[in-house]
Order: structure tokens, then C-alpha cells, then sequence
């Protein structure tokens, strides 16, 4: 894991720093004189050659310093601590939507394959996939919001109220431990429409993977066992067929992970949510090395850790698995 | 039975959910801008230079100076925290009298001393925007306390009185800190406080700062104790939305009272329609094509001259800016002292051939046009490369990010460009210095700015800027101003196209907002909500 997240940044910090393009031009408006940008150029180490520079960063890595954000002129550890909760929250509550619409969608596919249901559940799925997450997002703000005004609109809480002390990070759990239930009902309802926009992309994935291995396992002789032992529908579904199925859905749920994280993106944009997506969105757009570098690395460490905890996911799901 | 309290539960729990959503008004003392807030970095005074960050800034610090706000913003120059000044015999030696009894947020009276420490606290930073004011005042040495409500300030040239304010006018540089409070917060490593200023405020404006979380909000409340009585509102609230669309559907909704940065396709939506107004101001923003002189064949002026009237400066204001742009030639833009109200080219392809056949190039060229791939500056392009595809000239567009366009621009390496310029302080030689003054296209250039990166050398019209730089006759100045404007548009290395409106909606019910050319000087002072 750790090789795995040291390469991601190598590899981050030498395509960021090939680049022909000048963070500090960047930074600076258009009227700033050349003396300025010079003066800059040194003070972020950019007049040292590259392997000096890659050096230098190793380093201070070593001693958990990220460097400084050319663009924030914040540690960029520090950015990162205050831009990843709401994305982890974001991610945390559309997993949960696109887990709890994908899988019953997958088991009543599987269970009425071929019926218009299977139909309708795919069709719903299939739309998640295809349709880009800021489009999604905005489509929802319209009806939502917009025309019925069901839901809040963007934001992680409403203008005039005052965000719960941080403690750690996550709006609805802050506004929870402090006891403050309006700040935590608001800030449930501003999740909904974001996280069901990057929950649908995953929709599709679970759905299609739960639906074909659910209706594998149907066949298998354990299955017709249950069935001639007399024991309820639900219970064969459920207890023997359910619990097989689901070793190939958490592999993919694993790695959807990585794709929330790309869709949140998009979506932190459109719903105005204060996350990581955006800051490294940013960052890369202000050609800012050391916090591209940064969210590099907190995006494969992310990744690393999903696929750890589906590896561990197995070993409870299937006893024949067991890691030494 | 199980399957229906399920059921019941279920709706329950979706109900609950989003039934009785109610849709609270905005508070009416509380003003909620809904606007793309992400360029904010810091607050402190002495770095800032974006729109934004001055926008926010304006409403927390005063300066020696101010303008008059609103439409005819800057026409004439008002007292700030000094209600006097005079100027010495030399023209050198300026001293301001502080008005007494200001107050900062902190509760300390506004004293010369403070004044000295905040001029000299911005040199020794020396943050990109120290340019405004090193270029005349180099020194901490040139700043002086005289006793505790006087200060004298020295310029190295002299300066009439209309730039002297624009540049002590100016926002973030110009501006007053509390030095008693930022001193508790400097260390050894950091002498000025920069760490901590570019979070906190110690200003002395109207408003002072209780709230700014990065990609989120911005939240001022009124300051009391403000020298000029406490503002109408009680809150100010900048909602993080870069998203155009959603700050439209806000507004719609009521969960914001403005709208900072819609299209103009999204304002169009709203004129007319009721409990909106739209607030339009011409910018001082200044968009244009600039071809480098330094690059064959754009050395010829019949080149250069041609493309100027071959560009249809009609379909990019009405086709691309949707109607929402001032045409205009000069590099003075649309309401400033000194604008030159000129429109030498229009689109006469005929013209165009035939000056492109005098200068040589009969059946046109090939040139790379440079521009950033954002809206609409890219329609721009697009629709000068259609114009020049008319008199045979093909332009091959190169769309890159802000940071690499403006590494190509500096190291004078494009053909063509598409950008924008805005204005730095209240005084057409803010513009004069970096569209007309180059001496020499070199690394040792005095100015290495437009015309510079241009390379646009013309001695004649450089030492013409300089004079002007020293007439003090307001009159003969603002008439030099517009002989150099002409010039630029005959001989120069740009087209200019046209200024852009400024457009804000604002619900009905918020009163009392007038916006400046310069949108970042917006004052929130006076504005108020009826409901």
C-alpha cells in the first residue's frame, strides 16, 4: 500500500512538473510585471532543477510535510484536512444510495428475469450510467429544488445558519454531537440530491453485477436444496442465495469507490459542496504541484483502503478465505 | 401486516424527509450573495489583487481616500480616513490629516502611526501588487509621521492630484491595518503578521469579518463603531456557488438576494420578470486581439491593420456577449477619465484585401491564435478566425490554460492572442503605462508589459506617455491621454473589441445598490432590504 501510494506521487509530481505551463503565471492576475513572477519562481523553488526539486519534496514527505499550496499558500496538508470531510461524507452517504437502490434492483432482476421489472430496473441503471454527473445534478436541482421544492438547494447548510463547532469535519455528525438537530435535519436534506446524483452512477454497476451473479448462484444444487428442505422463499434468497451473490457485488462496490471519487468532482461543483473534488479540481487547474501531489496521494490511499477493506469483506463473507 | 408498517414507515421516513421542507426567506438583515468565491487565497491587504478578495477587503478596511461610489464612481475623489490633504510647494510632499475618532474593529482610535506602519508594512511584503505604489513611492523612508493625526507622504516625481488618489485609493495596498493588533500577531519568522492577517481582519470598514471558510462562505456583520455611523445591514454573506446554474435557481428561490455571476443568456431570463432587477454597468475591463509586432508578418502595419478591419466587432457583442458588452476601441475604457470615444475600424473586408495586398500578402497566411479555453473567450476566437478566414489569412487556434497562455504571452512568444486587461487603479495612466510605453523589446525594458510583451517599440509614443506622466494640468493631461489612445489604435499591436457589462440581479426588496465600473469597489454600506 505504501509503494503503491509513494509511486502514485512520483508519478504525480513528474507529469505535473513537465508540464509547459507556469503555476506562478498562474497565480499572479495578467498584469503582473516580470519582477514579480521571478521573485515568486524562487520563493516556490521552481528556478531548481527538477530532480532537485523531487528531492527536496521527498524529504519533507518523509517528515509529513505536503509542502505548501502555491495557490492557497497553505500547508497542503492542511487543505486537505479541511476539503476531505465533506467529501467522505458526500461519498459515505451515496454509497449508501447507490448500495441500497442497486442491490434490491440487481435481486428483483434476478428474481424476475426477463419481467417488466427487470426491465424497469435496468433501464433505471443503465440512465445513471450514461448520463454525466453535472447534467444529473442539475436535472435535479430543477425538479427538486427549482420546480417542486421538495429539497434544498446547493450548499452543505443554508446561508443563514451557523455551521456546527468541527470536530470532526462531517456537517451531519458535528451538528449531532453538538445536539444542534435543526443544523443536523438541514444538513441530512442538503445530502440527498448530491448524493443520489453521484449515487445513481453507481447504480448501474451494482445492479448489473448483482443481478448475474444472484441468478448463478439461483442455479446452483445448494439453492434447490434449500428449496426442497421446505424452507420459505425469502429465506432461500436472502440467507443461501444473497450472501453467495454478494462476493462478486463487493468487489465492484470496492472499486466504484474510486469512481465516486471521480464524480464528485462534478458534483461538488454543481452542488456547491466545499470537498476535495473541488480543491484538486482547482488545483489542477492553477497548475498547483505541491496540491495535486497531494490530493494524488489521498486518492490512492483511498483506493488502497477500499480494496483492503473488500479483501477483508470476503474473508467474513466466504470462510474459506483467510488472510495469514 | 409487517409489509404495510414497513410501507408506512418508509413514506414516514420520505416525508419527513422532504415534505414539510419549508423555505425560510432570507433574513432582512442579512444580505446572501451567491457567487464564485474560489479565487479568495487570503485576506490581507498588502497581496491582495483579485476581483473578489478587493471586493470582500473593501467592505472590511478603509483608506486615506476614497472615491465616489456607484455610477459615476471615481469622477470625483473623497475624503477617507484623512479629511484633508495638501500638497507642498514641490509637488512632492503630500500630507494627509486623519480625521479623529475613527475607529478599528478592535476598538483603537485610526493614528498616523497606524498609517506609516500599513504603507510600510505593504513594501517590505512586497507582494505582486507593490508595483502601484513602489513605482512612486519606493520607500518605508518616503512615509512620515508628522504627530499623531498627520502624516507626510514623498513621492520620487510629482503627481497630479487625480492619480495621487487613485493610487492611495486604491484597494488592498492602499488600506489602513491596525497595527497594534496585527504587531500581537507577528513572530520572528513572521515580523508582518502575513500568516495570521491572511485570515483575521484588523481593518477599520464597515464590516468586519466573522466568518470565512474557504469554498464555502464568506460572513461579515456590521461594524458599529464605523466612523461614518453603522451600516444598514447586519449581516453580509458570500455564498460559495461556482456553479452559474445553480446560483440561478437560488436567486429564483429566494435562498440568496443576489446573483453575482450568471451569463448574460441566464440574466435575460430575469429582466422583466418580477421581484428581480438587473444592475448593468459598463466594465473597466478591457477585451482585445493583440498581434505580436515582433513576429513576421504582424511587423507590417498594413498586416496588423487589415485584421483590425476584418474582425465583425457587431457579432461578437450581439452574437457571443449576447448584447451584453459596450463596444469600444480604446485602451481608456467606457466611463474613465481620458476614454477616447473613437470607433476607427468596422468589419470592410474589401479594405482589409486590399491593405493586405499593399503590405505583401495577396493570398494571405498561416498564424496561431492563442486564447483560454473559457467562455467567451473561445467564441472570440473562433468567430476572428471565421473574419480572417475572409481575407485569406487562416488562423490555427491553440486553446490553452490561463497559466501556459501566460507564460507563452511573457516570453513574447505567441502570433496572435485573445485576452483581457483590467484596471489597476482609478487613472488612465494605469493604462497608458502598459498599452503604449515601450522603449526597447528587451530583458532590460522599464515596463515590460503590454506593449512590451507586444513588442511593440515606438520610442516616439513612449516618451509621449512619459510626458503626460508629468503634466499636471488635468486638462492637457486627459487631451494627451486620448492623442496616445489614437495612436495605439492606428499603429499599435491590439484590437480592441469592447468593454463587458457588469450584471448583477438583486431581488426587488434590496435597495440602494449601485455598481461601479470596477465592480470590487462595490460598497455595501448604504444597502438595505425591505423585507
Amino acid at each position: 500500500m505504501v509503494v503503491v501510494i509513494l509511486g502514485v506521487m512520483t508519478i504525480a509530481f513528474f507529469i505535473s512538473r513537465v508540464i509547459p505551463a507556469n503555476p506562478v503565471a498562474a497565480m499572479l492576475p495578467p498584469q503582473a510585471p516580470p519582477e514579480a513572477i521571478e521573485k515568486a519562481e524562487k520563493k516556490w523553488g521552481l528556478d531548481k532543477p527538477i530532480h532537485m526539486q523531487y528531492v527536496a519534496f521527498i524529504t519533507k514527505l518523509f517528515q509529513g510535510d505536503l509542502g505548501t499550496s502555491i495557490r492557497t499558500r497553505r500547508p497542503v496538508l492542511d487543505d486537505l484536512r479541511r476539503t476531505l470531510p465533506a467529501t467522505i461524507e458526500l461519498t459515505i452517504v451515496s454509497l449508501v444510495f447507490g448500495v441500497g437502490i442497486g442491490l434490491p434492483l440487481g435481486i428483483i432482476s434476478a428474481v424476475r428475469n426477463g419481467k417488466i421489472s427487470d426491465h424497469l430496473s435496468r433501464i433505471f441503471a443503465i440512465m445513471g450510467l450514461s448520463m454525466p454527473a453535472f447534467w444529473t445534478g442539475i436535472l435535479l436541482l430543477l425538479v427538486f429544488y427549482y420546480t417542486l421544492g421538495l429539497l434544498p438547494g446547493p450548499g452543505q447548510l443554508p446561508a443563514y445558519m451557523t455551521r456546527p463547532p468541527r470536530i470532526t469535519g462531517l456537517i451531519t455528525l458535528d451538528s449531532a454531537l453538538a445536539g444542534n438537530w435543526a443544523a443536523f435535519w438541514s444538513g441530512v436534506r442538503h445530502l440527498i440530491l448530491p448524493a443520489f446524483t453521484l449515487g445513481w452512477l453507481s447504480t448501474a454497476a451494482i445492479t448489473r453485477i448483482a443481478r448475474s451473479s444472484m441468478l448463478d448462484v439461483m442455479n446452483e444444487n445448494y439453492i434447490q436444496t434449500a428449496r426442497m428442505k421446505g424452507l420459505r422463499e425469502s429465506t432461500v434468497l436472502l440467507k443461501h442465495g444473497l450472501k453467495n451473490a454478494l462476493i462478486p457485488t463487493i468487489t465492484v462496490i470496492g472499486l466504484r469507490i474510486a469512481s465516486l471519487l471521480e464524480g464528485a468532482v462534478l458534483t461538488e461543483t454543481v452542488f456547491s459542496w466545499p470537498g476535495l473534488g473541488r480543491y484538486s479540481t482547482n488545483s489542477f487547474l492553477a497548475v498547483d504541484f505541491p496540491a495535486v501531489v497531494g490530493a494524488a496521494m489521498v486518492f490512492a490511499f483511498l483506493y488502497s483502503f477500499s480494496n483492503l477493506i473488500v479483501d477483508l469483506i470476503y474473508a467474513y463473507l466466504d470462510p474459506r478465505i483467510r488472510y495469514s | 401486516m409487517k409489509k404495510l408498517s414497513f410501507v408506512l414507515v418508509l413514506s414516514l421516513l420520505i416525508f419527513g424527509l422532504i415534505g414539510f421542507s419549508s423555505f425560510a426567506k432570507t433574513p432582512k438583515d442579512n444580505l446572501i450573495i451567491g457567487m464564485d468565491t474560489s479565487i479568495i487565497v487570503d485576506l490581507d491587504p498588502a497581496r491582495s489583487y483579485e476581483l473578489v478578495t478587493n471586493l470582500v477587503i473593501e467592505q472590511l478596511y478603509d483608506g486615506l481616500v476614497d472615491f465616489e461610489g456607484g455610477e459615476d464612481a471615481f469622477k470625483t475623489i473623497e475624503p477617507g480616513l484623512a479629511k484633508t490633504w495638501d500638497v507642498s510647494d514641490d509637488g512632492l510632499t503630500w500630507t494627509f490629516h486623519l480625521r479623529k475618532g475613527a475607529k478599528f474593529h478592535s476598538g483603537n482610535e485610526v493614528t498616523a502611526e497606524d498609517v506609516v506602519y500599513s504603507f510600510t508594512r505593504a513594501l517590505e511584503l512586497d507582494f505582486a501588487p507593490i508595483w502601484m505604489l513602489n513605482q512612486f513611492v519606493p520607500s518605508p523612508d518616503n512615509i512620515e509621521k508628522v504627530d499623531e493625526y498627520t502624516v507626510s507622504i514623498t513621492t520620487n516625481t510629482k503627481l497630479p492630484e487625480r492619480l495621487m488618489a487613485a493610487i492611495m485609493g486604491v484597494q488592498g495596498i492602499g488600506f489602513v491595518v491596525d497595527k497594534e493588533v496585527v504587531e500581537s500577531h507577528a513572530t520572528e519568522e513572521d515580523p508582518w503578521a502575513y500568516d495570521w492577517l491572511q485570515r483575521n481582519d484588523a481593518g477599520s470598514g464597515p464590516f468586519e469579518l466573522v466568518e470565512w471558510s474557504k469554498n464555502e462562505r464568506v460572513v461579515m456583520k456590521a461594524f458599529e463603531g464605523y466612523w461614518e455611523g453603522a451600516p444598514e445591514l447586519n449581516k453580509l454573506t458570500m455564498l460559495s456557488m461556482p456553479e452559474r446554474t445553480s446560483q440561478k435557481f437560488s436567486l429564483s428561490k429566494g435562498d440568496v438576494d443576489m446573483a453575482w455571476d450568471l451569463l448574460p443568456n441566464q440574466v435575460e431570463d430575469f429582466r422583466g420578470r418580477e421581484g428581480f432587477e438587473i444592475i448593468e454597468q459598463p466594465a473597466w475591463d478591457i477585451t482585445y486581439l493583440a498581434m505580436n509586432i515582433g513576429q513576421e508578418p504582424f511587423d507590417n502595419v498594413k498586416v496588423r491593420k487589415a485584421i483590425k478591419y476584418a474582425i465583425n466587432y457587431e457579432a461578437i457583442i450581439d452574437g457571443i456577449m449576447d448584447g451584453a458588452a459596450t463596444p469600444g476601441q480604446s485602451f481608456v475604457p467606457f466611463g474613465m477619465a481620458g476614454y477616447l470615444d473613437k470607433i476607427m475600424y468596422e468589419q470592410d473586408l474589401d479594405k482589409a484585401k486590399e491593405l493586405l495586398e499593399e503590405a505583401g500578402y495577396p493570398d494571405g497566411f498561416e498564424a496561431q491564435l492563442l486564447c483560454q479555453p473559457t467562455s467567451p473567450r473561445k467564441e472570440i476566437a473562433t468567430q476572428i478566425q471565421q473574419d480572417l478566414r475572409g481575407i485569406g489569412i487562416s488562423a490555427n487556434i491553440k486553446q490553452v490554460v490561463a497559466s501556459q497562455m501566460y507564460e507563452t504571452y511573457r516570453a513574447q512568444e505567441h502570433e496572435m492572442i485573445v485576452a483581457g486587461w483590467g484596471v489597476d487603479y482609478a487613472d488612465a495612466q494605469s493604462l497608458t503605462m502598459p498599452f503604449a510605453h515601450c522603449r526597447t523589446a528587451s530583458d532590460d525594458a522599464a515596463v515590460q508589459q503590454l506593449a512590451w510583451r507586444n513588442m511593440a517599440v515606438n520610442p516616439e509614443l513612449t516618451d509621449l506617455v512619459e510626458e503626460a506622466n508629468k503634466e499636471m494640468n488635468s486638462e492637457k493631461r486627459l487631451e494627451m491621454f486620448k492623442e496616445i489612445q489614437e495612436r495605439v489604435m492606428d499603429w499599435g499591436p491590439f484590437a480592441i473589441m469592447f468593454y463587458p457589462l457588469n450584471q448583477v440581479i438583486i431581488k426587488d426588496n434590496v435597495k440602494n445598490l449601485k455598481l461601479p465600473p470596477n465592480d470590487s469597489y462595490l460598497e455595501f454600506f448604504d444597502v438595505y432590504k425591505t423585507s
